[in-house]
């Protein structure tokens, strides 16, 4: 019997408040840093090859704008990431627990993600 | 006219849920929701839903109301309708019995689980148990609770492990006989919760607090048992 019952998880229908987007896109930034990881290791061991190497992941970085996208895409998730785990640690610490100040919080995340995107932009191109 | 959109089952005629919309003049009047389900329930004595008080005391019909739980017999149309269009569906993850009406056992196992009554072993006085203004003071926002499960129901971490994480209305209630200072239970009732399930998967998303239809704060309940943990463990 209850296994035919069916169940209303249809996320599509629900709201999603800011705080919520927040706390799951601090997860899902969370995994496209480790995913990224791939792609910064590989880059690393080339450059640590040889010379040549060292000098073709630099031309890499410099001119590949595709690199040079991923490389600031995984700077702006870090940037994410790390705003929004120091969000989670000040809540641990009993801080921004109200609805009101946990709102600005999600938006100072996001304000500060934004600055530090900008940032990587510049310091990339 | 307002056009709202309802979740039909009835476990016996439907193979799935579907949505049915109807046509309400609600005459310019700023109803509550529960209203409106009461002139639909006219048009059709089928569709099943759960009220009781209808003034926010009992919980009984807590509801996904466009997108966003809370109870129907206080929310005004005002608050929860854009575009003429009110969508009802049941409270989210619990199994449903028929179109508004959800299974709430998990969610009762849940609260049946962090002993919701006073514990003390030590003899009862011959009147009562006394307890100081200031002591008394630390259980407002815990107990005024209704159990109406819209919290527990809008949180992913209850949504994806009903039977291990407590859920913020079983916690709130924990910390409630926790904060008592006449309960003696604090030990065991500390010991029960110490697990990574029960309370550590509360990831402080917060949808409790957005939805909680009396303005109660499970988070910060669950922030104040995890640093009991803390300190115990320590």
């Amino acid at each position: 019997m209850s296994d035919k019952r069916p169940v209303n998880l249809d996320l599509g229908t629900f709201k999603h408040p800011l705080i919520s987007v927040v706390s799951i896109s601090h997860r899902i930034s969370g995994v496209i840093l480790f995913v990224g990881l791939v792609f910064l290791f590989n880059l690393f061991d080339t450059s640590l090859k040889n010379a040549a190497e060292f000098a073709s992941a630099q031309t890499l970085l410099q001119e590949n704008f595709f690199a040079q996208f991923v490389t600031w895409g995984l700077l702006s998730a870090l940037g994410f990431h790390f705003s929004a785990g120091m969000k989670h640690l000040v809540m641990d610490l009993g801080h921004g627990e109200e609805l009101e100040t946990a709102n600005k919080a999600a938006k100072f995340v996001i304000g500060l993600t934004v600055i530090l995107a900008v940032l990587a932009g510049v310091w990339i191109w | 006219m307002l056009t709202v959109s309802v979740y039909r089952y009835h476990p016996e005629l439907d193979a799935k849920p579907y949505m049915q919309d109807f046509q309400v003049d609600t005459e310019g009047k700023d109803l509550m929701v529960l209203d409106v389900l009461n002139l639909l329930k006219i048009r059709d004595r089928g569709l099943t839903y759960r009220r009781s008080c209808s003034e926010g005391v009992c919980g009984s019909d807590g509801m996904n109301i466009n997108g966003t739980n809370g109870l129907a017999c206080i929310t005004p149309l005002s608050s929860c309708v854009k575009n003429n269009k009110l969508t009802l569906r049941p409270l989210p993850a619990l199994p449903v019995i028929r179109d508004l009406v959800i299974d709430m056992d998990q969610f009762y196992k849940q609260y049946e689980k962090v002993k919701p009554f006073l514990l003390n072993d030590t003899p009862a006085p011959a009147i009562e148990r006394l307890q100081s203004p200031e002591d008394r003071e630390k259980l407002d926002g815990l107990y005024e609770c209704i159990l109406c499960a819209c919290c527990s129901t809008a949180c992913p971490s209850f949504w994806w492990n009903p039977d291990k994480f407590i859920g913020p209305a079983g916690l709130l209630q924990a910390y409630r006989f926790l904060a008592d200072s006449r309960d003696t239970g604090t030990d065991q009732r500390l010991a029960d919760l110490d697990d990574p399930f029960s309370v550590f998967r509360c990831h402080g998303i917060m949808n409790c607090v957005t939805v909680c239809p009396k303005g109660l704060n499970p988070t910060k309940a669950i922030g104040h048992i995890r640093n009991m943990l803390l300190t115990r463990a320590t």
